[in-house]
């Protein structure tokens, strides 16, 4: 079997769905690129099992055929390569591969296609349009509030909640937690799915600049998205997530609305001076003012800085983790926000003083309790 | 109490006394909890295994050990160091510290009061107890030790210094096997040795357990008598029938431990976010492997975890006692600077599953 490619462009193919390859899989062949050639159409699938990407690419081929090819040397090799066309020939008994270029020819050894695991096909599928951008924002803000415990692995990943008349994407780690919800965007049937964090990662990072359609396809334990010449297919977590909506205050009547950006640096700068674990800041509301500290008992450093903002309500004293608060709003695309608070132990409400066009964003996060040493 | 099970077994069985006991398992497994005065003599010591112990002592008699009887005798026992001060911090179910600074019948010599203690656990209770009198915990200890058994001694500010300096390293309190062997090899063979090294050198070789050497060797040993000691960690374990091989197996009796820890659990009302698995191997070598998170550990947790903890690597050898412990609790102190959770968060989803 042969056939010949451009050097960019099957790495651009290939880099796009990389990303996927695990350096210690499971089973040893994970760590091929699986090709298929059919009809001049080569078709590329990584896989980790969890989750598998597929890409097609056009070359130049005389006959069909499949090989398994190790992921990280082609890559590698491709990479090196100044542009041009590539010669592949597979030999089918020992299938050993000879890429040639106009610099010389490279020898490696592949792996029998067959061996390679089979990518599941998502039946009985429903299927959700939105578009690239849509997805992207809601993968970015929500992403980063996903839990690393892998001993609830419900909070591994991000709640999809469709119904036929939005969508919602939730992330929490049990700390702080984000609602992110669009309008704009519905599903036929009333579903909800958790897709892992690896997955969504991969997306964020292959999804392309331009604004271009996705079709979501999913039943009860896969997720297949498709657009450009690309398509992922995910398995979902099948667990239960936690009940997020009981955890939304309702009575948060003390009420702060402060510049995003005033706030944000502020926070960056006296984050400097906290405790290296608890990352513990202070804020002080009396009247308008709000006054932000931090100290680090052990370094016996400090630091304290006074911001105006608009607040009704009570004075209060809450202490929160400011790399939790960066991290917020960071993510909030607003040029004001509102925080609302009930007590030093409730779970403070970050809002965007003014919500785009169809979404809706809120953001949730429980306090650190202060010491009462200062 | 002087070899407190083993001087229970004699006095509630006459026929045991004056002969060599072993509190503990049986001759072929196990180890022994404690020997009586006459088993020492035959080199007979706590935690030996029991087989090596009959074989040092072929008239040892293997007495199983009945700790709801020695718990009884223990809070009598306490009950009559708290008619001297209500400051006592028990050490464990037969010794304790007590500050008779101010006493509640304002005798003026911890000796006296030691005397009287002494006396009146012989009258009431009919064991022997000795004592150890000095001005902090660490020497008063130490002192307990010199007169032993049915005795006492008093280590006075004058004295303390000579008296620690001719001290042998392993009979520090507080120094154990394992740092007596690392001293010895340093050269450090008594207190006068261990003196001869900087502050500087012990916590770069010991950590922090350097300072608290430098210290007690000087006498010094700051730490108040605290009758509220908390608990730092809570475990069970169990030595088997036969060694175990099989991590499989491990598995099978994992959950007889886990009821056992979640009902310790429960009694002592704790929460702790690490997990220790510990594992005592054919020839008595000792491995613990252990998981922490940032977060209490639920029932779930610790049953995930601990099921981990056992394929974490593979048995060296056959493995005769397996434990669980769990430790990392919320301290009081500690509880500034808690990241809080989302209440009832994972109720329904995680705690659901303990009554299996």
């Amino acid at each position: 079997m042969k056939f010949i490619v451009s050097s960019s462009s099957l790495l651009k193919h290939l880099s796009s769905i990389n990303g996927v390859v695990t350096t210690n899989p499971v089973v040893p062949i994970l760590e091929n690129f699986l090709f298929e050639i059919k009809d001049s159409k080569l078709t590329v699938t990584a896989s980790d099992l969890q989750t598998s990407m597929i890409t097609e690419i056009d070359v130049e081929a005389k006959e069909d055929g499949n090989i398994a090819v190790p992921a990280k040397i082609l890559i590698e090799t491709l990479k090196n390569l100044p542009e041009q066309p590539v010669t592949f020939s597979i030999d089918k008994e020992t299938y050993s591969i000879e890429i040639s270029s106009d610099n010389g020819r490279y020898k490696l050894a592949g792996e029998n296609a067959t061996d390679f695991p089979k990518i599941p096909v998502v039946t009985n599928a429903t299927t959700v349009d939105m578009s690239t951008e849509v997805l992207s924002n809601a993968i970015n803000n929500t992403i980063f509030a996903t839990s690393n415990d892998e001993l609830r692995p419900a909070m591994t990943g991000v709640y999809v909640n469709l119904s036929d008349t939005n969508v919602t994407f939730v992330a929490t780690d049990g700390h702080r937690l984000i609602r992110y919800r669009r309008v704009d965007i519905a599903s036929p049937e009333a579903a909800s799915i958790i897709i892992p964090r690896k997955a969504l990662n991969l997306l964020k990072a292959t999804l392309p600049s331009e604004n271009v359609p996705i079709a979501v396809d999913f039943n009860n334990s896969n997720a297949y998205f498709r657009f450009s010449n690309i398509k992922m297919i995910c398995r979902l977590i099948d667990e239960r997530f936690p009940d997020y909506e009981n955890v939304i205050p309702l009575d948060n009547n003390n009420d702060m609305t402060i510049d995003r950006m005033e706030f944000l640096s502020s926070l960056r700068r006296i984050a400097i001076y906290a405790n290296k674990t608890t990352h513990q800041v202070r804020l002080k509301l009396t009247g308008s003012e709000l006054q932000i500290s931090a100290e680090d008992l052990d370094f016996s450093n400090e630091a304290n800085e006074r911001l105006s903002c608009e607040h009704e309500g009570e004075d209060i004293e809450i202490g929160f983790n400011a790399k939790f608060l960066v991290e917020m709003l960071n993510n909030i695309n607003a040029k004001e926000i509102t925080l609302k608070f009930s007590a030093p132990n409730r779970a403070g409400l970050i809002l965007p003083s003014d919500m785009k066009e169809n979404e809706d964003i809120l953001m949730l996060v429980m306090p650190v309790m202060l010491s009462n040493y200062v | 109490m002087d070899a407190f099970f083993a001087s229970v077994e004699q006095m509630d069985f006459p026929d045991l006394r004056g002969k060599p006991v072993a509190v503990g398992g049986n001759r072929e497994r196990g180890v022994v909890a404690a020997a009586s005065y006459e088993a020492r003599k035959f080199g007979v010591k706590s935690a030996m295994s029991s087989k090596i112990a009959a074989l040092k002592c072929p008239s040892l008699i293997f007495v199983k050990p009945r700790f709801e009887r020695y718990k009884v005798l223990s809070v009598q026992i306490r009950d009559i160091f708290f008619a001297y001060t209500d400051l006592v911090e028990p050490l464990s179910l037969d010794e304790a510290f007590l500050d008779v600074t101010e006493n509640k019948f304002n005798l003026p010599s911890a000796t006296l009061i030691a005397k009287e203690i002494r006396a009146r656990i012989k009258a009431e209770i009919g064991l022997n107890a000795s004592a150890g009198i000095s001005y902090n915990k660490f020497l008063a200890k130490v002192a307990s030790d010199i007169n032993k058994p049915n005795g006492q001694a008093v280590i006075t500010p004058r004295q303390a210094t000579e008296f620690l300096e001719k001290l042998e390293i392993e009979r520090f309190f507080g120094i154990g096997k394992v740092t007596s062997e690392k001293m010895k090899k340093l050269g450090i063979h008594n207190g006068l040795d261990l003196k001869q090294y900087s502050l500087d050198f012990l916590t770069r070789r010991f950590g922090k357990s350097g300072l608290h050497y430098y210290n007690i060797v000087r006498g010094i040993h700051e730490s108040p008598v605290n009758p509220h000691r908390d608990r730092k960690s809570l475990s069970v374990e169990n030595t088997f029938e036969k060694d175990i091989h099989l991590e499989t197996e491990l598995d099978q009796v994992r959950s007889d431990l886990l009821d056992e820890l979640f009902r310790r659990i429960e009694k002592n009302k704790v929460q702790g976010r690490t997990l220790t698995l510990k594992l005592k191997y054919k020839d008595f070598t000792q491995q613990t492997r252990s998981k922490t998170l940032n977060r209490f550990l639920t029932q779930e947790d610790i049953r995930v975890l601990s099921k981990e903890l056992i394929y974490q690597e593979s048995l060296k050898m056959p493995i005769r006692l397996m434990g669980l412990g769990l430790s990392n609790f919320d301290q009081e102190e500690e509880k500034a600077g808690i990241q809080l959770v989302f209440e009832r968060f994972f109720e329904d989803s995680t705690d659901q599953s303990n009554e299996d």
